[in-house]
């Protein structure tokens, strides 16, 4: 048995371990696109800040590949894949044939599709080499621009900030992490950040980056100029799927993922950002490009790969970071649109926000700003399913009546191996 | 492996264990000292009560758990031997993914620098001192076919109890 792997990142890693939980003794390769050994891709803010060190970012032991047999392909990239003939080839012509292969090969910054964007200064923040290009321009700038109000573009932001640039995000919409949370939470964290020394302008588009062969300053849309040394590109990600153009594997938003993380072909699987799953709240077919669903669509995949039957139950939107602080964590559907219901409960001044959306009984999202602990009781409650019409009000005060959510929440991942009323023990899994 | 239970019947919600737990996890193991420590040691186990119950929660080392697919500094994980859920508190960044999907919300992070923390099982102690407050043996330390069979005992003596009462 063999398997390739295209991709070393979370979906990558784990889909070595989810082939080994099953399978020891069968040949892995892997091609990974960047020459460092699998590292934590959302530590780059803490790389930049300055409180991590390259190795800090590291996953894995340095021995990891070695131990579970893993033959490393490192600065290599995947150009086109034959199905039938069951071979993948690389840049430089090379035919590597597998029997069951992993593509996690994640996604790229999308562009700004802007004069002078080639000019020194201006990156994509996604990779540890985007990092280092910014931390040895930070040291001589004194601003940075970013554009882009999604999660990528404000920790660009933020660390940029804790290393005492002058930082200015620019938005097109109205305002911060649209994608990311409703407008309470958006209009509270961006109060938040400014009073911390971001700015936040929004409205506003670059229209071409000025300078010679290094970058000057920002011409905006509104005809402003704005100087600056660094601009940061936080305008989202497309997945990384060129390469399967005209090899019958369907693709979509991404490469279609069946409920196995399956593709079209019987022993080609798909991970991580460049997989297109079923979302678990809307049901609809997207891609979640996050850390925690592509860590666990690699082992799901990985297990599936080696043999083994398990399902992969959908991925859901979900965030959580800190800004100087503060806290937030959002899931799931969060606005109002066909009969949703909205509780919330605000405390403004003490930057505190919570938002439930129910639908037909179920709760559907939510988003905590400010006292985030009890995010995971939401989590599991979406995830479920249940029917929650009778808590709305107790959910959204954060009192959690464990006694009420007992049949809630039994059986999820070993809760209750407590005696049930019945005096029966729920079995450990 | 062996795990904390509970016998909810029994947690009046005195928080004895709550107590027990922070002094564990503080500088100097003693509560006359703890209670001054800056910042306050923090308990990984929690009781959540209302007027008529009571139950106290910590870390359920789920078997497949979700903080160790969430957690992007790679500082947590499954232990196979074990069966441990275990946080490397020194790479924790306080991104709060682990705390977005733990369903039972029992991870906790303290102020500004401090990393989330969760119950450990207390592995260098033959019992865990949270078990050990506890005055009415809601909290019980071992295997779970041991959990049940102590869950038997009480409940028929419950039932005789309960005979010797209506008779």
């Amino acid at each position: 048995m063999h398997y390739l792997i295209l991709g070393n990142c979370a979906a990558g890693l784990n889909g070595i371990e989810g082939i080994r939980s099953l399978d020891k003794k069968g040949e892995i390769t892997l091609i990974s696109a960047e020459s460092y050994p699998a590292y934590a891709r959302c530590l780059i803010t803490n790389f930049l800040i300055g409180t991590h060190s390259e190795e800090d970012l590291y996953l894995r032991e340095k021995d990891f590949y070695q131990k579970n047999g893993v033959k490393v392909l490192p600065g290599k990239k995947a150009v086109r894949i034959f199905p039938k003939e069951k071979k993948v080839e690389t840049e430089e012509g090379k035919k590597i044939p597998y029997d069951a292969l992993l593509i996690a090969t994640g996604a790229s910054p999308k562009a700004l599709m802007v004069k002078g964007e080639e000019k020194k200064g201006v990156f994509g923040f996604r990779t540890l080499e985007d990092a280092k290009q910014i931390l040895k321009r930070a040291e001589k700038a004194e601003k940075a621009l970013v554009f882009g109000g999604g999660l990528i573009g404000l920790k660009a932001g933020y660390a940029l900030k804790k290393k005492g640039l002058a930082v200015e995000v620019i938005v097109k919409s109205p305002r911060v992490l649209s994608r990311v949370v409703e407008e309470n939470s958006s209009r509270l964290i961006a109060k938040w950040l400014q009073e911390k020394g971001i700015k936040i302008r929004t409205g506003l588009a670059a229209r071409e980056i000025l300078g010679d062969k290094e970058m000057s300053g920002v011409l905006l849309d509104n005809g402003e100029e704005v100087k600056a040394q660094i601009a940061i590109v936080g305008k989202g990600v497309s997945p990384n799927l060129s390469f399967t153009e005209g090899s019958g594997i369907n693709t979509h938003w991404g490469i279609v993922a069946d409920n196995y993380l399956r593709t079209n072909f019987q022993e080609i699987f798909v991970a991580g950002d460049v997989a297109e799953t079923k979302d678990l709240v809307t049901g609809e077919r997207t891609i979640n490009a996050l850390w925690l669903a592509a860590q666990e669509q690699g082992k799901t995949a990985g297990i599936n790969m080696a043999g083994g039957e398990k399902a992969y139950p959908g991925s859901i939107g979900a965030n959580a970071a800190e800004f100087f602080g503060l806290p937030f964590i959002s899931m799931g559907c969060l606005q109002a649109r066909n009969g949703e219901i909205i509780r919330e409960r605000k405390e403004e001044k003490k930057f505190i926000y919570r938002r439930l959306v129910f639908k037909e009984g179920r709760l559907i999202g939510a988003v905590l700003v400010g006292k985030v602990e009890a995010a995971g009781i939401y989590m599991a409650l979406i995830r479920k399913k249940e029917r929650v019409e009778n808590l709305m009000d107790e959910l959204l005060e954060g009192w959690i009546d464990y006694g009420k959510f007992e049949k809630i929440l039994e059986g999820e991942n070993g809760f209750r191996e407590t005696v049930t009323p019945d005096g029966r023990l729920i079995k450990l899994p | 492996m062996k795990r904390i239970f509970v016998d909810e019947e029994r947690c009046l919600g005195c928080r004895s264990c709550e107590i027990a737990c922070a002094i564990k996890h503080s500088h100097s193991n003693k509560l006359e000292k703890a209670i001054r420590e800056q910042p306050l040691p923090i308990s990984r186990i929690r009781v959540r009560k209302d007027e008529n119950n009571a139950i106290p929660l910590q870390c359920r080392h789920c078997p497949e758990p979700s903080c160790v697919y969430a957690c992007i500094a790679g500082g947590i994980r499954k232990d196979e031997k074990t069966g441990l859920v275990v946080f490397e508190e020194k790479k924790c960044v306080r991104c709060y993914s682990c705390v977005m999907v733990c369903p039972f919300a029992v991870i906790k992070l303290g102020k500004e620098e401090q990393p989330a923390v969760k119950c450990d099982l207390c592995q260098e102690e033959e019992i865990p001192p949270c078990v050990r407050a506890c005055p009415t043996g809601a909290l019980f330390f071992g295997e779970a076919e041991e959990f049940q069979e102590l869950m038997e005992k009480r409940r028929k003596r419950g039932e005789k109890d309960a005979l010797l009462n209506t008779g």
